[in-house]
């Protein structure tokens, strides 16, 4: 028994060393407080935003920022429990949750980051692929079914387009990507909205015809379309990039075809900037009205993350501390230097006018 | 005759081959994530283990508190853990023919098979919600009930396994009950207890379900206190492998790595070095 006292007491002086260590210098190097900002959510903008802690925190050394990843749902969760400061989710909070919230304070909602929702496919020999949407949703119905059908020559007269069945290529979890793209495809096509619908999990007609292949999360997709050739899917453009595969020029809504990236992403959120809510009515928002926006440079899919905050905590020093940061994420953070490849800032008229709705 | 023979050199290959690939994985194991952990923790260096963790696509950093926290994890586990285990090990030994006794008995082996997820669940709902923060504390308290089945049955399974002649001896001397078994029964089974001690410190030390809902985690804050949030290696491997950038895989085979080494560090030494009891 002797030596497990001698391992306990090793830990234990371990332990202290490491406390010690810590505690020095919060103690003697700042007249003001630290503050810890705990907060968790989706996984989705984690990148991005462990890229604004790590900028803010060498900008404000008296706050210290923690995040964990852990999906939107979670995050809401933990915010609606009180266990977290702030939480990120990619959907907007839904009504029902929002009025519980309401009654503990004033919940806050903010866009913070945008990303779009981007086809990808694996023709052997095409690099430059265009579709709209009606051609789009038949393929993922299952209509379209061989690579040279003429809905897609028509839209892509100068490729050699072979007679190969199409793959198609979808998620396998519950998935925000899949209710964006699925929503999108409601959009753009009455009959996928009558016959398959939108959600996070769909059925997928093209399953029956046993032409789909399901990938569980952003990277089986990735890889269902590397490893089968004449595939298509979609995934987030984080992904799509980072795997340098091909993307498909979308048709917008006033008919011209574009590819997503910084310009037209942002073009398509500034078309739509003034049907976002203000943050104290965040429930407000709508999935739909982000999509197919107008405009000649708009990207048809994109969707933004948000953040969720309170108006008032109990702890003014914490409060401080929250605002300034949703508001240097919302102003200077938006900046290209701080914004991590695959996403895209907000563009200013709107983070403006989110500032100016909280009169921060 | 000669049936018999093949039939029995048949018998051990095949016993040697099974023995061979059971232990395979563990081999496999240790050399892949050596192969891949060893080049980062050489390149991160010392930061690599003090340090905190980097942006994405953007250098090693360092995963140090995940690495504080995992130690005050296991060390509050074990102050809250094995006092009760090992004294519901003595209890389950000395008193097996008794209702009580018998009921621990295979609670214990429940508890021991009970998936750790809804332990973390269950320790959310009693701690973390009234406390309104995942904690050092909550995290702690979950892997002691992870740990104690493990060291409780390791405990009475060493107990038992004293003969009966040396307790007849010691109570012979006039020795009190409570003299019998901690001045001498407990000496002769330490080898057991102890192993059943380090086998729940090695498999807290390496748990990653019953965080999930309690430490909360932590990438920039070593230690803020038991009632605040903290990090765990495994809880950082499991965030960081989901990521899509490439430096946090990195980063996650360098702390698989340094995992490895605090399991085989708890583990191999003291099994070696201690003394075998001879009865």
């Amino acid at each position: 028994m002797k030596k497990v006292s001698i391992v306990l007491l090793l830990v234990l002086s371990l332990a202290l060393a490491g406390c010690a260590q810590q505690g020095k210098p919060t103690s003697g190097e700042t007249t003001s407080q630290k503050v810890t900002l705990i907060g968790s959510g989706a996984t989705f903008p984690q990148p991005q935003l462990e890229k604004w802690i790590d900028a803010y925190m060498k900008l404000n050394t008296n706050v210290v920022i923690e995040y964990t990843g852990k999906g939107s749902g979670g995050g809401q969760a933990d915010f609606e429990k009180g266990l977290v400061d702030f939480a990120c989710s990619d959907p907007p909070i839904k009504e029902a949750l929002w009025k519980k919230l309401e009654q503990k304070g004033q919940p806050l909602q903010f866009p913070m980051i945008v990303g779009a929702v981007v086809v990808s496919y694996n023709v052997p020999g095409i690099k430059e692929l265009r579709l709209d949407g009606k051609t789009l949703a038949g393929i993922f119905m299952g209509k379209i079914r061989y690579w040279d059908d003429p809905a897609i020559k028509n839209l892509n007269p100068n490729l050699d387009l072979p007679h190969k069945e199409i793959i198609v290529v979808h998620r396998s979890d519950s998935s925000g990507t899949t209710k964006i793209f699925t929503t999108y495809l409601c959009l753009v096509s009455d009959e996928w909205k009558e016959m398959v619908g939108s959600g996070k999990v769909v059925e997928w007609p093209v399953d029956k015809l046993g032409r789909g292949v399901g990938g569980k999360g952003n990277p089986g997709v990735v890889a269902a379309i590397k490893n089968n050739p004449y595939s298509i899917g979609y995934t987030e453009l984080a992904y799509a990039i980072k795997e340098n595969l091909p993307i498909v020029a979308l048709e917008n809504r006033d008919g011209y075809f574009v590819k997503p990236n910084d310009t037209t992403i942002k073009a398509a959120i500034a078309e739509v900037s003034m049907k976002f809510p203000s943050p104290k009515e965040g429930y407000k928002e709508k999935i739909e009205n982000l999509l197919n926006a107008p405009g000649k440079d708009s990207y048809p899919i994109v969707a933004v993350s948000h953040i969720i905050v309170w108006e008032h905590y109990q702890d003014k020093a914490k409060e401080r501390a929250i605002r300034n940061f949703v508001k240097w994420i919302l102003t200077d953070g938006q900046n290209s230097e701080y914004i991590a490849a695959g996403y895209v800032g907000l563009p200013s008229e709107l983070t403006q006018k989110l500032l100016e709705e909280v009169g921060w | 005759m000669l049936v018999r023979k093949v039939k029995e050199r048949l018998f051990l290959a095949g016993i040697t081959i099974l023995t061979f690939l059971t232990i395979l994985p563990l081999f496999h194991i240790i050399f892949s994530v050596a192969v891949e952990g060893l080049p980062v923790i050489l390149r991160g260096g010392w930061d690599f283990i003090i340090g905190t963790l980097a942006p994405p696509d953007d250098g090693l950093g360092g995963i140090g508190p995940a690495i504080v926290g995992t130690f005050v994890l296991t060390f509050l586990a074990s102050l809250l853990g094995l006092p009760i285990a090992i004294l519901t090990g003595i209890y389950a030994a000395e008193y097996p023919n008794s209702m009580l006794g018998k009921a621990t008995r295979t609670l214990l082996m429940i508890m021991m098979e009970f998936p750790t997820i809804l332990v973390g669940l269950f320790v959310m709902q009693i701690l973390v919600v009234p406390m309104g923060s995942y904690s050092a504390l909550a995290g702690a308290l979950a892997l002691a009930i992870v740990m104690m089945p493990y060291v409780a049955v390791y405990t009475e399974e060493a107990l038992r396994g004293v003969p009966e002649k040396y307790r007849e001896g010691a109570f012979a001397l006039g020795l009190t009950r409570f003299n019998v078994v901690f001045r001498v029964l407990i000496g002769l089974a330490r080898k057991g207890i102890l192993t059943g001690v380090l086998i729940g410190i090695a498999k807290v030390a390496g748990e990653t379900a019953p965080l999930l809902f309690t430490a909360g985690g932590a990438t920039r804050t070593y230690f803020n206190g038991i009632d605040r949030p903290v990090g765990a290696i495994p809880l950082l491997i499991y965030d960081l492998v989901q990521q899509p950038y490439e430096n946090y895989h990195e980063i996650a085979w360098g702390a698989s790595l340094l995992l490895l080494i605090i399991f085989l560090a708890i583990f191999l030494p003291l099994r070696l070095s201690l003394k075998e009891v001879k009865l």
